[in-house]
């Protein structure tokens, strides 16, 4: 099973395929605070980034994964170059 | 052979008929930008599709063919004869592949040679040579070909301006350049299976990928989790080769600019930013136009859902869906924003106008409108857009987007499984265990009838024949049920003559026009598909002798044009099909003296056959008129070949001609095979069965009935003698004629009666026949053989073949 789901804690292993999404976003908006482990996540769908762009969940455990530490953590991270991101989207 | 790959030789099979039907009314008729899209559609999902597989040679061709239709779509060109050549031989070849695909798994080794210079024949009225190299090379579906721009395009902001700085100091040392890809994947895209990151982690040589958030996100509840809202820019050193390879079925969701330092330190100096807006733009623009017409062909995802869309549209759906409908939207404003900021210069101004004009008309199509603008006036323009766009406005429906999507796909998935394809065989096994039902079915009745003779219970035999009475009907009613899945309309055995009387015509200089009747009239298969042949034989003499040459014609005070006709009509439980041609007609004398010189006929038939029988001459084997022998007809397959192609399928064929006139061949056929009727006899001892139509009649003779002419049997008949055969000496089988009563079956073959001397006559039976296999098979005197409901093998005579047997041995 790719997606744990806990009381504050999911943890994502393996390939989190466009079949988790569903569960991954309504878990991420029926718990208050939540965390998010991607320490053993080696891909993510699109649909489960772009929830946790939307959720902000804390992220527990940094993927191991070099694509995804180098491209996608920096944007889930840190709020401010996000921000910033948007701003140049929008501009 | 794959599932994916077999379901697009099937589909590419019907496409490739799309195209050359649409091709040859559209040189009729080049004005009908109905048939121009029709065509463009077949050919960009045919390109779609074949995009899936390694066929770089197929999906190049296809690609340069559907520049042409795009260009003659467009109104930049004239559609004229030597392209519709050009067309229809690159769809040829195709065809050619295609069969080289079914049977290797592969396209033919000399495939890139062949394609090479069609390509280039295609593309010369285009005004370029060759494929573009990235497109050719990348085998892919048209991505934007990256130019070296001098400024960079906004969105490449949101790489951040750390990164920016760095990469334009590198790239200032290296005089290197970067390629930034911004991918903005359909909002619907995770329901066909795409995974934008997915896709995202395979670019190659990734300097920066930024996800892009929306600028701003639904709230929490009203967020739809299947809903794409991200976009992706990222900065490369792939290729651009690589990158319209990876892109290749999302082309007109990704926009790639190649820059260098300067565009960057522009970037983050703010300048240029105009013209990087309006780059972008233009762009945007181009790309949505894009868009629509890949929505249009129906093909957006590699023709995966093909059907879906087009059946939609073929409904004529006034309301377009709704995400092309947003397509359009975007289409229109970007089209309104250019023309909002018209430049002054007037070669600009004109081009600007123009492609905007062109986004309005596409926009106009995918929402079903026809207001087509005045392409030169702005306003005119400008007002048709905002027009369209009022009328695009979404429509207020379920909040919940993905309901109404995966409703929509739901009701499309409704609408194409209608009608099934089914293989052949699956039919043929079918009509094979309704023959077998049959056979069990008849058993019943010798079953009834032991149980009266050996059990003597009437009672339990007439309860038999009752369960018999009720399965017989049940039986007819499958047989009937499966011989209709078996029909077809006879458009299919027409389809192939539009294209060979035109080609023919070209070929022999004759301006010929085909008119097809009763193409609805359908049926059986087999009979469809045995009439192919001589169809085009007769189309083909039609051609070649049948119709004069225009200046001739015009002598003789016809219209230039001749008319060939092929129609088709039901009559009773056969077909009647005619080939019609207004050309010259049969000379009654020429045949005539044909025939004799050739020693078909003799001199005394010479003089006795009537003008109005002379044009039957023609099916004398070895008879052909003409003089030299051309490629078109004439090829030492005469008319005696259509004859006997006829027969053996059971039907007719004549033919009637007036002098100066026309020609009439006139072929009766039977509408279904599967079941002949038989006329069940036997003859020393054993049962054979000869089919009805040939049965004349059954005559009880007197042994002293019998004459004897030049060593043949002959009886007399109202006055008319007839030669008997004995059946059972001829198939020498032992049997001496009783010296009473003799049973004759009278046969009717070739307008001649021939009587057959049997033991004794059955009754007529529906059987199944089946064609004689293995040893059996070289012999021609049987056509087949039935099984009997009491389980023996019925025999059925070609008596035809009989009766040449019996020649033989007199």
């Amino acid at each position: 099973m790719p997606l744990e789901l806990r009381d504050r804690t999911a943890t994502v292993t393996g390939v989190l395929t466009v079949e988790e999404v569903e569960p991954l976003a309504a878990w991420l908006r029926a718990t208050a605070r939540p965390g998010v482990n991607l320490r053993n996540c080696t891909h993510l769908h699109t649909g489960a980034l772009q929830a946790l762009l939307l959720f902000r969940p804390t992220i527990t455990g940094r993927p191991l994964d070099s694509f995804l530490s180098a491209h996608i953590m920096p944007l889930l991270e840190n709020r401010q170059s996000s921000k910033e991101a948007q701003k140049g989207a929008a501009q | 052979m794959n599932a994916l790959l077999a379901q697009f030789l099937t589909e590419a099979d019907d496409l490739l008929a799309q195209v050359d039907e649409g091709l040859l009314r559209l040189e009729r008729a080049p004005q009908d930008t109905d048939l121009v899209n029709g065509v463009f559609r077949a050919a960009h999902t045919l390109k779609g599709s074949s995009g899936l597989f390694d066929f770089p040679e197929l999906t190049r061709l296809t690609h340069a063919a559907e520049d042409l239709l795009d260009a003659v779509r467009g109104g930049r060109l004239d559609l004229d004869a030597a392209m519709t050549d050009d067309l229809l031989a690159s769809f040829d070849l195709i065809r050619g592949w295609l069969v080289h695909v079914t049977s290797a798994g592969r396209l033919p080794a000399t495939a890139g040679t062949a394609a090479g210079g069609l390509i280039e024949r295609l593309r010369r009225p285009l005004g370029g040579s060759g494929a573009p190299a990235a497109a050719s090379a990348a085998a892919a579906a048209d991505a934007p070909a990256p130019a070296v721009a001098v400024a960079a395009p906004r969105w490449a902001a949101a790489l951040g301006g750390q990164w920016l700085e760095e990469t334009a100091g590198w790239l200032e040392a290296t005089s290197a350049t970067l390629r930034l890809v911004r991918y903005t994947p359909d909002e619907d895209c995770y329901f066909r299976g795409e995974d934008p990151l997915h896709l995202l982690r395979q670019v190659p040589a990734v300097d920066r990928l930024v996800p892009v958030p929306p600028a701003a996100w639904p709230s929490a509840d009203d967020y739809d989790e299947y809903a794409c809202l991200l976009d992706f820019v990222l900065a490369t050193r792939a290729a651009p080769v690589e990158l319209a390879y990876l892109f290749r079925y999302v082309p007109e969701q990704v926009e790639i600019v190649e820059l260098g330092a300067s565009a960057l330190t522009r970037l983050l100096a703010g300048e240029g930013t105009d013209a990087g807006q309006e780059a972008g733009q233009e762009a945007g623009l181009e790309a949505g136009q894009g868009q629509g017409a890949g929505r249009q062909a129906g093909a957006p995802q590699a023709g995966q859902e093909a059907g879906a869309p087009q059946a939609g549209q073929e409904a004529g759906a006034p309301q377009a869906g709704t995400a092309q409908a947003a397509d359009a939207r975007a289409v229109l404003e970007a089209a309104l924003h250019t023309l909002s900021a018209l430049p002054e210069h007037a070669a600009e101004r004109a081009t600007r106008l123009a492609s905007a004009g062109r986004a309005v008309r596409a926009a106009a199509h995918v929402l079903g409108r026809d207001d087509v603008p005045r392409q030169d006036d702005p306003r005119a323009v400008a007002e048709a857009a905002r027009r369209l766009l009022e009328a695009a406005q979404p429509v207020p429906g379920p909040p919940d987007a993905a309901t109404s999507v995966s409703g929509d796909s739901a009701e499309a998935v409704q609408v194409g499984s209608r009608t099934l394809k089914v293989e052949q065989e699956k039919v043929d096994r079918l009509m094979e265990l309704v023959g077998e039902l049959n056979v069990a079915k008849n058993a019943l009745t010798f079953l009834a009838a032991s149980a009266e003779e050996e059990f003597g219970s009437r009672l339990l035999a007439r309860r038999i024949k009752d369960q018999y009475a009720g399965m017989h009907r049940i039986a007819e009613e499958l047989q009937a049920a499966v011989m209709d899945v078996r029909m077809l309309p006879l458009s299919v055995a027409f389809a192939r003559f539009p294209r060979l009387v035109r080609d023919l015509g070209r070929k022999l200089g004759k301006s010929v026009e085909l008119v097809t009747e009763g193409e609805e009239v359908m049926a059986d298969k087999d009979v469809i598909e045995a009439l192919g042949d001589p169809l085009v034989h007769l189309v083909r003499n039609s051609l070649d002798h049948g119709v004069e040459a225009p200046a001739q014609r015009v002598a003789a005070g016809k219209e230039a044009v001749a008319r060939i006709r092929l129609s088709a009509v039901s009559d009773g439980d056969a077909v009647v099909v005619e080939v019609t041609d207004d050309g010259a007609g049969i000379d009654p004398g020429a045949i005539k003296r044909k025939a004799y010189e050739k020693g078909l006929i003799t001199e005394a038939r010479l003089e006795a056959i009537p003008d109005a029988e002379a044009a039957d001459l023609v099916f004398l084997p070895g008879f052909s008129t003409a003089e030299t022998v051309s490629d078109v007809s004439g090829r030492g397959v005469g008319m005696d070949a259509v004859r006997a192609s006829v027969e053996r399928l059971g039907g007719t064929v004549g033919i009637s001609s007036a002098p100066g006139a026309g020609t009439t061949t006139r072929l009766r056929l039977p509408l279904s095979m599967a079941v002949t009727q038989v006329m069940v006899f036997s003859a020393a001892g054993q049962r054979f069965g000869v089919p009805v139509d040939t049965v004349a009649e059954a005559v009880r003779v007197p042994a002293g009935g019998f004459g004897r002419v030049l060593h043949q049997d002959v009886i007399q008949l109202r006055g008319e003698v007839v030669p008997v055969i004995d059946l059972a000496a001829t198939l020498h089988l032992p049997w001496t004629p009783p010296e009473d009563i003799r049973e004759v079956l009278v046969t009717q073959v070739g307008g001649q009666k021939v009587g057959l001397l049997v033991e004794r006559l059955h009754r007529e039976m529906d059987v199944i026949l089946k064609p004689m296999e293995g040893l059996l098979a070289g012999h021609g005197a049987f056509s087949g053989t039935a099984l009997l409901g009491d389980g023996l093998v019925l025999l059925v005579l070609n008596i035809k073949e009989v009766l040449g047997v019996a020649a033989r041995a007199a």
